[in-house]
């Protein structure tokens, strides 16, 4: 077992994972003998230049594409020697998705985005399915938008709705692909504050990939990726708090 | 309501075309299947608007309207305890020159007219029957004066070399061939001219109708080459025959077959576009790990309201045209078999669009969404 020195067992471990993509001559190098360790409870941040294969790493971690090599332990679970079947099984009951579209359909109303996720998991009946959506409604501050479509809302509220829809299922691990990009600041505050409180509150295991500087004193640890390598990864104490200019300019 | 129910009307422009297709396939079906049975039930009138239960023809006589002579004397074969009623029926083609001159293809049914007689159709009545048993007159239907060439009962005009004149009309007895005339078995006698003591079929009434299967069957295991049908029997084989023989059945087969595909594709096409405009969200779900198959079962929840809701717009039009198309002259027969065999065939149709399309969810790919 794995810790973090205060007994801590970290919920993700990778290590040496490399990604290549292209044939022949034109070859780039996504990532290059990355590890990393992931700990349940914290937020942590991704960072790194465009092109750094910072959404790379985050899909390698979360199952949605196969390294090269390189092995990523989930809950021990070693989540890319399963098979297709049980990699989706395991996200299915372990994994939630923020994207930086909201990619939300278009004709379901907020309430029914987020009841399809719990009645198609299979995870609850309709009824359960109808509470638990309301409460995270709630939650999100949206309890009043529950029946407008996605045309209906603003940006942030949509983003609210999509991060609503990754934590309904109360999942162990949050993968988040730069959610605040198309967000002004006061909302992509908003939403990076949601995720903090789903990982401090709620245990989860949360990764955030993104470019704003700005996020770094929301978060509890910082990892900086550039051309695939993981050049550095900065642990931040739990009790900083937001507006922390020092460590923000680093970035 | 359903995710797939909520999806459809909200982008019920996206999916109007498929509703469109789907319930044009269904018009397509239902109007060309009911023409074809009005077509062919015009084939058999004499048999299906007579009171005769048994009909005996020439040996392997195809249809009512294609008899050959035989002879009168074999009524006595009819001489049954089952059967209360035996009558002959003269039935020919000729030729009626028109007063104006050119000429047209007549069928000519001559039957008994009295009271209890089994062989006239319903619709003469006794007042046609009382003036057709003057010689050489006819009753025709009142749709075929122009193709007649006459103008009004009374008028008079040639067939096959004698001259004839209407007495009376009947309405809804139009002919596949050529116009009917109704008259005595005499006057079928006069106009036909069969050889001496023949006539064309032999009619027999049973007491009971049920027992007309049991004479049938008896009468055809008699050494006498004769055919010997049930009225529905020989109504069926008459109707078959022109089916066959004039390939009418086949054109409009190959008409709704062709229908049906332009439904299928368009359906197809609607269904795939809509499923591919939102393979980002379907791509979201595939992350969350949600299985293909829940996504699948959508795309075929939506070809089945597609289905439904293109039936649902087909079925007053169908009503419509069929009752325009009667009105017209056109026999569109709607059976409950036939309702129920064209909403499942365009149901079938939209269904396997449905499953069709599921192809384009093969292209959904969550690694896609990250940038």
């Amino acid at each position: 077992m794995y810790n973090d020195g205060n007994g801590v067992t970290p919920t993700l471990r990778a290590w040496g994972l490399t990604k290549t993509f292209g044939v022949g001559d034109v070859m780039t190098t996504a990532l290059r003998d990355v590890s990393i360790e992931l700990y349940p409870g914290q937020l942590s941040l991704l960072m790194g230049p465009s092109g750094s294969g910072k959404s790379t790493l985050l899909a390698a971690l979360s199952g949605l594409l196969r390294p090269d090599s390189g092995r990523v332990l989930c809950l021990d679970h070693d989540i890319w020697s399963m098979s297709e079947k049980q990699r989706e099984h395991f996200r299915l009951k372990h994994c939630g998705f923020i994207f930086q579209g909201y990619n939300l359909f278009p004709a379901l109303t907020a309430r029914q985005q987020l009841e399809m996720v719990l009645r198609w998991s299979g995870i609850s009946g309709w009824r359960e399915a109808r509470q638990r959506t309301d409460a995270i409604l709630d939650l999100l501050g949206l309890a009043k938008k529950a029946n407008l479509r996605p045309n209906q809302l603003s940006g942030g509220e949509k983003q609210r709705v999509a991060i609503g829809r990754a934590l309904i299922k109360e999942p162990s691990f949050c993968f988040a692909d730069e959610p605040t990009a198309a967000l002004d600041w006061k909302h992509g505050e908003q939403v990076i504050e949601l995720l903090r409180a789903a990982a401090h509150d709620g245990g989860a295991t949360i990764l955030v990939v993104a470019h704003d500087s700005r996020l770094i004193p929301h978060v509890d640890r910082v990892f900086h990726l550039e051309d695939g390598v993981l050049v550095e990864g900065i642990e931040r104490p739990l009790s900083l708090v937001a507006g922390d200019t020092a460590v923000a300019a680093e970035y | 309501m359903s995710y797939s129910l909520a999806t459809l009307w909200y982008e019920r422009q996206r999916y109007l075309p498929g509703v469109l297709a789907v319930g044009f396939s269904c018009l397509l079906i239902a109007l060309q299947c009911g023409l074809l049975l009005g077509l062919f039930s015009i084939t058999s009138i004499p048999i299906d608007e007579s009171r005769a239960d048994i009909w005996i023809g020439h040996p392997e006589v195809p249809s009512v309207d294609l008899g050959r002579p035989i002879p009168e004397s074999w009524m006595s074969l009819l001489s049954q305890p089952e059967v209360e009623t035996i009558e002959p029926f003269m039935e020919g083609f000729g030729y009626w020159v028109k007063p104006n001159g050119g000429m047209e293809l007549v069928l000519i049914i001559g039957s008994r007219l009295g009271p209890g007689a089994i062989g006239p159709v319903r619709q003469l009545s006794a007042q046609h029957r009382m003036l057709l048993s003057e010689e050489m007159s006819v009753v025709v239907d009142e749709g075929e004066f122009s193709r007649l060439g006459i103008t009004k009962i009374g008028d008079y005009a040639e067939v096959i070399g004698r001259r004839v004149r209407v007495v009376g009309t009947v309405r809804g007895l139009k002919s596949l061939a050529g116009p009917y005339l109704f008259c005595s078995v005499e006057t079928g006698k006069a106009l036909l001219r069969p050889p001496p003591d023949q006539v064309t079929f032999i009619l027999g009434k049973c007491t009971n109708k049920a027992d007309a299967q049991k004479v049938v069957d008896r009468l055809q295991a008699y050494p006498q080459k004769i055919s010997a049908f049930t009225a529905d029997g020989f109504s069926l084989r008459s109707r078959l025959h022109w089916l066959l023989k004039t390939k009418a059945g086949i054109a409009l087969g190959l008409a709704a077959a062709l229908g049906l595909l332009v439904g299928a594709v368009v359906t197809y096409q609607t269904l795939y576009a809509a499923t591919a405009a939102s393979l980002k969200e379907y791509a979201v779900l595939r992350a969350l790990g949600i299985p293909r198959w829940r996504m699948a079962l959508t795309v075929l929840a939506q070809s089945f309201w597609v289905g439904l809701f293109g039936i649902c717009l087909a079925v007053p039009f169908i009503l419509i045209l069929a009752s325009l198309g009667n009105d017209a002259g056109a026999k569109v027969l709607l059976p409950w078999w036939l309702w129920t065999g064209a909403i499942s065939v365009t149901m079938t149709t939209a269904l396997v669009s449905g499953l069709l399309a599921l192809r384009s969810l093969r292209l959904v790919e969550p690694a896609t969404l990250l940038r």
